[in-house]
């Protein structure tokens, strides 16, 4: 193709979620070299839009104990290597009067077989420990849940891979797939933000486009079965509770809630949807939410609410139809030289944050046979650095009084921001949004991002109308907040709106 | 009675936090004496609700800057959504301290009552040790307690010795009501069933500036009414500033019962100590959850606050001969967070030939005992320059103020007279003085 620039790579990866960027990490272990492309930023599907579990696999031990497996052996692993992306908090399962004591029993059984720590606790102790529950528990189950951050856990995973030879190719979209024969031969590939095309040329393509992984077969004329199903989550102005609370019940909406540094997230619920791009948190969801999870911690009720946020699972309907959580959350690796007679294609999502490195590992280990080599995996064994700001609470609060703020609802400092600046890479204001907790807090960016924009300009990076990119956040903004917008909000959000339209003219 | 000692000081019973309502609009930070002049406090916005979201009930505390607040709840009146900013530092600050113990010094200068009687009694030498260099300098590098403050002078006898050993004051002693005794006349004597009042007049009045409460007790006493001095220990401020709130609850569960019993005898209680006055109306029922302060917070009034009420109802004697001085009134911060207006310049604009100007400046800088640490004596004397210009500007003869802190400070700042509003009443209403 005329006027495009070509590129060539041994191994293509598609998508900058998770799993993606795990399977670059392992590939740079074994000395593979790689390129990922990703339309927009790391993080921008279901890696950067979920609930933040670090699970025990608890949550599936009764209905899907082959499931629960992975998760506990993934969460043993998980702590070693990537300690700083996970907080051991560890989760209770409330029983409440309305909940069957067989299914906690059930449980506590499954949780045996299934090797997960699990030890049940009294009411007092349970509410000694976290005194927000609801005082009419039952009892408490106790497991090794915690929660995990996935923006560290994605950005130090693509730090290391870079570090080892990986190579990344954010914003740009894969627009065609050009299969000759029994092989792909090109991919073609468009940049999102100035419009330049590439044509890339691999020997291996392997598809990680999660929740979009149909979308890319289709490109290359195949199909995979596949339902979309979002999920909604709210999230409070502060940590309510410091573990993990579950409800002690089959698998149903609104029925955990995870602490995430300074606030917690209460979650899910479980939509059928067709369309991946449009999709919002209705206001049927946002009360069903309250309902059931104030339920296990009262406060959620005059708690304040500071945003609402959806991502899309992909489920696969291998087994059982009906209920979409029946549906399994495993994963799925297809090997499409078996399934399609295409040799070097490979295809895999579904799964869970925390199964994404088995995922890349297994994946690898596909592409290996392929290549006719057997390079062993090392992401099991080999930790993974941290990146450099602090990230737990102490750590941030402690660093606040030492140097300027610039969001100081998160305490995230100016040279902070400035370092990543000046690595480059970053591309737009959301680049910059998933590399810290700027405007993660209490007023959501509305006080910040005019000192950031300053910033920006002051580094020459504010290219052509900063308005623009203002007005850009604040719509994605406002589609957060919009859901969950009463009483203290609503006060904060005249002002800030009456700052945005008197001082900037938006 | 109620009995009000069995409920413990636990979490639970402190208020709830409202961080959650904190709309980040920063109104707060513009008001905040210390924010103000040192960069190592980030401010009430900050140092409160934002940090709020950082404390983990498990972490143990990080934010040692939490320690320079200073308590003026300046900020909590600024705010326009009803953040209890002063109160959510002064927990974590409890919490900090907690951990990290408090130096004897803090013990010094909060337990100052326990052995004020015997200072008082031994006042001669006790005052020459103050003043004493040696002893100044053992204060200041054992203790950190700063050298260069004047540590208040104890006096003999105290306010309640001399209260207990003077004379029955004049038309009362055979229940008399006619009651002009500093030769004023014709103003209608305060309603009959309610002439006797109690007065809480605090532990600096009783050791260290008896002249207040002698004062006080004088003015009453021109107006026709008994004054009675119930039962009472420190209010417990200090100890609250310090972050102890155990040992404030303590004092509390002492005075709250003896105050009870007045109010319910049907006496109103007055303070002169605006400090002693927020500490019972406000932190007592609100921060230490003593039960009982609800109803004594009733029939709790401020000296001025109570002789304004007077005067509303044509009660107050306003028999006041010419006083030709320039004066010069602070209003302190816990009067204003009182929220009572300024009730002892509106009674002392009525003396002629007062001149009297309100001091425009926000907060004297001495925080109760903050402004005796070493290592916080400079920010103390910042915040307290602005005050100092201000006070220079008018270029009084006599500085007032509600509250021993400022006095303190004040003199400190300025080498000025200062005395309490009250002392000056008391002086245009006697003819011989
Ligand atoms: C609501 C919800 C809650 C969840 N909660 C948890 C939890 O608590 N714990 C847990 O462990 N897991 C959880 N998960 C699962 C977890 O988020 C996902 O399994 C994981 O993030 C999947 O990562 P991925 O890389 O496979 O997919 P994604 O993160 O979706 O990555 C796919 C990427 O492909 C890119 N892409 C798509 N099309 C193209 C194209 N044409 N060209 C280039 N790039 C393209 C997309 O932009 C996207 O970045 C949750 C998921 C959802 C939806
Ligand atoms: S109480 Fe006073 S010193 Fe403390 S934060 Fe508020 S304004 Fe600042
Ligand atoms: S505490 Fe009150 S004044 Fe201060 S930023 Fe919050 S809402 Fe504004």
């Amino acid at each position: 193709m005329k006027g495009s620039m070509r590129l060539q790579t041994e191994v293509l990866i598609i998508g900058g979620g998770a799993t993606g960027v795990g399977i670059a990490r392992d590939l740079s272990l074994r000395g593979i070299p790689s390129l990922l492309i990703e339309r927009e930023d790391f993080l921008s599907g279901a890696s950067g839009r979920n609930h933040g579990l670090f699970h025990s696999g608890g949550r599936y031990v009764v209905s899907d104990p082959e499931a629960a497996r992975e998760c506990i052996a993934e969460n043993r692993i998980l702590r070693k290597i990537v300690p700083h992306c996970i907080e051991e908090t560890d989760g209770l399962f409330v029983s409440l009067p309305e909940d069957s004591l067989d299914f906690r029993d059930r449980f506590i059984q499954a949780c045996e077989e299934a090797d997960i720590p699990a030890y049940l606790l009294s009411r007092d102790h349970v509410l000694s420990l976290e005194p927000e529950l609801n005082p009419d528990l039952l009892s408490a189950v106790n497991v090794p849940d915690g929660a995990i951050d996935p923006f560290e856990l994605v950005l130090a995973n693509a730090k290391d891979a870079e570090n080892r030879g990986a190579k990344f190719l954010l914003h740009s979209e894969v627009t065609s797939i050009l299969v000759e024969g029994d092989r792909v031969k090109n991919i073609l590939a468009k940049n999102t933000l100035h419009g330049e095309e590439y044509l890339i040329e691999a020997s291996y393509l392997i598809n990680a486009a999660g929740a979009w992984a149909d979308r890319l077969l289709k490109l290359a004329g195949l199909r995979m079965a596949m339902a979309l199903s979002k999920g909604s989550m709210l999230i409070t102005n502060q940590r309510l509770a410091n573990r993990v609370i579950n409800r002690c019940r089959p698998p149903s909406d609104g029925d955990i809630i995870v602490p995430n540094h300074t606030v917690s997230i209460l979650g899910t619920t479980s939509v059928r949807l067709e369309d991946l791009e449009h999709f919002e948190v209705t206001p049927q969801e946002v009360s069903l939410l309250i309902e059931e999870t104030s339920k296990m911690l009262p406060a959620i009720e005059e708690t304040r609410l500071i945003r609402a946020y959806a991502g899309i699972r992909p489920l696969f309907q291998s087994e059982g139809k009906g209920d979409d959580r029946a549906i399994s959350r495993g994963f799925v690796l297809i090997d499409h030289e078996k399934r399609d007679g295409i040799r070097n294609l490979i295809t895999i999502t579904g799964g869970k944050l925390v199964t994404y490195r088995l995922m890349a590992e297994k994946t690898s280990d596909l592409l290996c046979r392929k290549m006719g080599t057997d390079l062993p995996c090392s992401t099991h064994l080999k930790p993974i650095p941290a990146m450099d700001a602090p990230s737990n609470l102490k750590d941030r609060l402690k660093a606040s009084g030492e140097a300027e703020i610039l969001c100081d609802c998160e305490l995230v400092r100016t040279d902070e921001v400035e370092k990543i600046l000046k690595e480059g890479g970053v591309k737009d204001l959301q680049d910059i949004l998933h590399r810290t907790r700027l405007a993660k807090g209490t007023c959501q960016g509305g006080f910040c991002i005019y000192r950031l924009l300053g910033i920006l300009n002051e580094m020459g990076l504010a290219e052509g109308d900063s308005n623009k990119i203002l007005r850009g956040f604040l719509e994605e903004r406002w589609k957060g907040i919009r859901p969950v917008l009463w009483g203290s909000s609503i006060k904060e959000e005249e002002l800030i709106e009456s700052i945005y339209k008197g001082i900037f003219n938006l | 009675m109620a009995t009000v000692n069995s409920k413990r000081m636990d979490k639970k019973t402190w208020p709830k936090s409202n961080a959650d309502v904190c709309i980040r609009c920063a109104t707060c930070m513009a008001v905040c004496p210390v924010s103000r002049v040192t960069p190592l406090f980030p401010g009430p916005k900050q140092a409160g609700p934002g940090a709020e979201r950082f404390r983990k009930s498990g972490d143990s505390s990080v934010d040692e800057w939490i320690d320079l607040c200073i308590g003026c709840h300046l900020c909590d009146m600024a705010c326009s959504s009803g953040v209890n900013i002063s109160e959510l530092n002064l927990m974590a600050k409890a919490k900090y301290l907690d951990e990290k113990g408090r130096p004897l010094r803090d013990w010094f200068l909060t337990h100052s009552f326990l052995f004020a009687g015997l200072a008082s009694f031994f006042s001669a030498i006790t005052n020459f040790l103050l003043k004493n260099q040696a002893v100044k300098w053992i204060a200041d590098s054992l203790l950190r307690i700063e050298r260069r403050r004047e540590l208040p002078a104890y006096q003999s006898p105290t306010f309640r010795q001399w209260f207990r050993k003077r004379p029955s004051s004049p038309p009362f002693e055979k229940g008399g009501d006619a009651c002009l005794p500093l030769g004023g006349q014709g103003f209608e004597p305060y309603s009959k069933d309610r002439k006797k009042v109690a007065y809480f007049y605090g532990c600096y009045t009783n050791t260290n500036e008896v002249d207040v409460g002698k004062a006080t007790v004088q003015v009453l006493e021109a107006n026709g009414l008994e004054v009675i001095l119930p039962p009472q220990e420190c209010c417990g401020l200090p100890m609250l500033g310090n972050g102890n709130f155990k040992g404030a609850r303590k004092m509390g569960l002492k005075n709250v019962p003896s105050l009870l019993k007045a109010v319910r005898s049907g006496l109103d209680i007055l303070f002169s100590s605006t400090s002693c006055g927020h500490m019972i109306r406000h932190d007592y029922s609100h921060l230490l959850a003593i039960p009982g302060t609800e109803e004594v917070a009733h029939h709790l009034f401020d000296l001025f606050e109570f002789l304004r009420n007077l005067r509303e109802r044509g009660n107050l004697n306003i028999h006041f001969k010419e006083l030709p001085l320039k004066i010069a009134y602070f209003p302190p911060c816990h009067l204003r967070s009182l929220g009572i207006g300024l009730p002892a310049l509106e009674i002392l604009r009525l003396i002629p030939g007062l001149e009297i100007e309100n001091i425009e400046a926000d907060c004297c800088g001495m925080g109760g005992t903050f402004g005796f640490k070493k290592e916080k004596y400079e920010i103390s004397q910042e915040i307290g320059k602005d005050l100092k210009e201000a006070i220079d500007r008018l270029n009084p003869e006599i500085v007032l103020t509600d509250c021993e802190g400022c006095r303190m400070q004040i003199r400190h700042l300025t080498g000025l007279k200062v005395l309490h509003p009250i002392q000056i009443l008391r002086d245009a209403l006697s003819d011989t003085k």
